[in-house]
């Protein structure tokens, strides 16, 4: 193999940064082992990292300190945080699909062998509830795969600073789609509604029916021509949704 | 700051494996700033990324056994445990409460209405405007985001090989911006 095509492959960067899958982390851990320029290279860009974050780091209250010492020194055996929600890299839903999958396969399995004269009922269940899985899947797959979507970032306003979603806009298709990636649940008579702003003018881009499932992508009305995004929370069931009455909560520029 | 002592890498890590408080203290000194700088990039709410600080250096000290020298740095180690630790914040999240009302009026400054948190301009996420849009999108979604490379693939329908070589090619761009 060619160790310097292979080290400017971006697999160095990929591993650091923790975005390499398991198989291009093993192999990349052996290229380490074997050839003394990988393991150069990776050291490289481990410092100009970490030289990049100490010349940004924001320096947290002292107090944090005192809070973290004061739970150390309980000792190891005391249970502080469970460890095993640390490595969560998945979205939850994909492990209840996987979760739900699991089960109806075991489910499936189990009344083959034993009742074995339902067989074909059961596995038209099964394949109904795949076809029930895959609907929510499509869910996600809309969006068109040119290379001309924008991105906004809406953070949080004054109403509700930890809030934080993003717009995806096809600038070909003029497709909106919509990720929430953080934000109160409406109460009952409310409901979000997505702006697009133009010279400052508020433009309707429809009202969001919030679901429970995490980072949901919502599809909404198609723009041609923005400059940034917001999304307010509307009383349900006003007359005129042409323009916003509501509170802002989060907003961003493309 | 810790100012009696510095310590070597292995000297810090095998003190850190034999929980020398002192040592950690050193760690916290040293490190606390640059890892809050990468919690701040990806949790937005000052009071959450506090907690997800606290959390991250609980999780150092109580996993400090499972650091292998062989695979990277103890500050990559720690990078990738508050960056993990940051994410696990933000998906688990989903819905929070708060309140307070402000009126959006209907002309809106936009240029001024619209200027983020000053966090979105420092260390990482600084360097990540640079890239230019669907790079920027996708090194967004996987790294601040943390969407597998699968998860992209179908919430943009771009073929899985394309969102691993487009990352890629982000990645390298950003390596000659850091």
């Amino acid at each position: 193999m060619n160790t310097q095509e292979y080290i400017l492959s971006g697999i160095v960067e990929s591993y650091v940064l923790g975005l390499a899958s398991d198989e291009e982390r093993r192999e990349f851990e052996q290229m380490c082992q074997q050839y003394p320029e990988v393991l150069a290279a990776r050291t490289s860009f481990e410092l100009a990292l970490e030289k990049q974050a100490m010349e940004h780091a924001v320096h947290p209250a002292p107090n944090i300190k005192d809070k973290i010492f004061k739970q150390i020194s309980i000792g190891p055996s005391a249970k502080v945080i469970s460890m095993d929600t640390m490595p969560v890299k998945q979205s939850n839903w994909l492990k209840y699909a996987a979760a739900a999958c699991f089960i109806l396969l075991a489910g499936s399995l189990y009344y083959n062998v034993s009742l074995y004269t339902k067989n074909k009922g059961l596995k038209n269940d099964y394949n109904n509830t795949v076809a029930k899985l895959n609907g929510v899947e499509k869910d996600i797959q809309t969006i068109t795969g040119n290379s001309n979507i924008k991105m906004a970032s809406m953070k949080g306003q004054e109403a509700s600073p930890a809030s934080y979603a993003t717009v995806y806009w096809d600038t070909t298709s003029q497709d909106v789609y919509l990720m929430i990636n953080n934000m109160p649940k409406p109460a009952s008579d409310k409901q979000y509604q997505l702006w697009a702003f133009l010279d400052g003018k508020p433009i309707d881009m429809g009202l969001i029916e919030i679901t429970e499932k995490p980072l949901q992508l919502y599809r909404l009305k198609k723009a041609q021509a923005a400059q940034a995004f917001a999304i307010t929370l509307e009383k349900k069931g006003r007359p005129d949704i042409s323009k916003p009455e509501g509170t802002l909560y989060v907003m961003g520029k493309l | 700051m810790n100012s009696q002592n510095t310590y070597t890498e292995q000297e810090l890590v095998a003190l850190l494996q034999q929980r020398n408080e002192k040592a950690f203290g050193y760690l916290y000194d040293n490190y606390s700033g640059a890892l809050y700088g990468i919690v701040n990039s990806i949790v937005t709410d000052k009071e959450i990324a506090n907690d997800v600080l606290q959390n991250v250096f609980i999780n150092i000290w109580r996993k400090i056994e499972s650091y292998d020298a062989m695979k990277g740095r103890l500050f990559t180690w720690m990078l990738n445990i508050a960056r993990n630790a940051s994410i696990d914040e933000i998906r688990s999240k989903g819905f929070r409460d708060s309140q307070k009302n402000q009126s959006l009026t209907e002309n809106v400054d936009i240029p001024g209405a619209v200027t983020g948190p000053a966090i979105d301009d420092v260390g990482l996420k600084k360097v990540l405007t640079k890239l230019k849009g669907e790079l920027r999108v996708l090194v967004d979604m996987s790294y601040f985001q943390g969407f597998t490379h699968e998860e992209i693939s179908r919430a943009l329908n771009i073929p899985l090989g394309t969102v691993k070589t487009r990352i890629r090619s982000a990645l390298i761009q950003l390596r000659t911006m850091i």
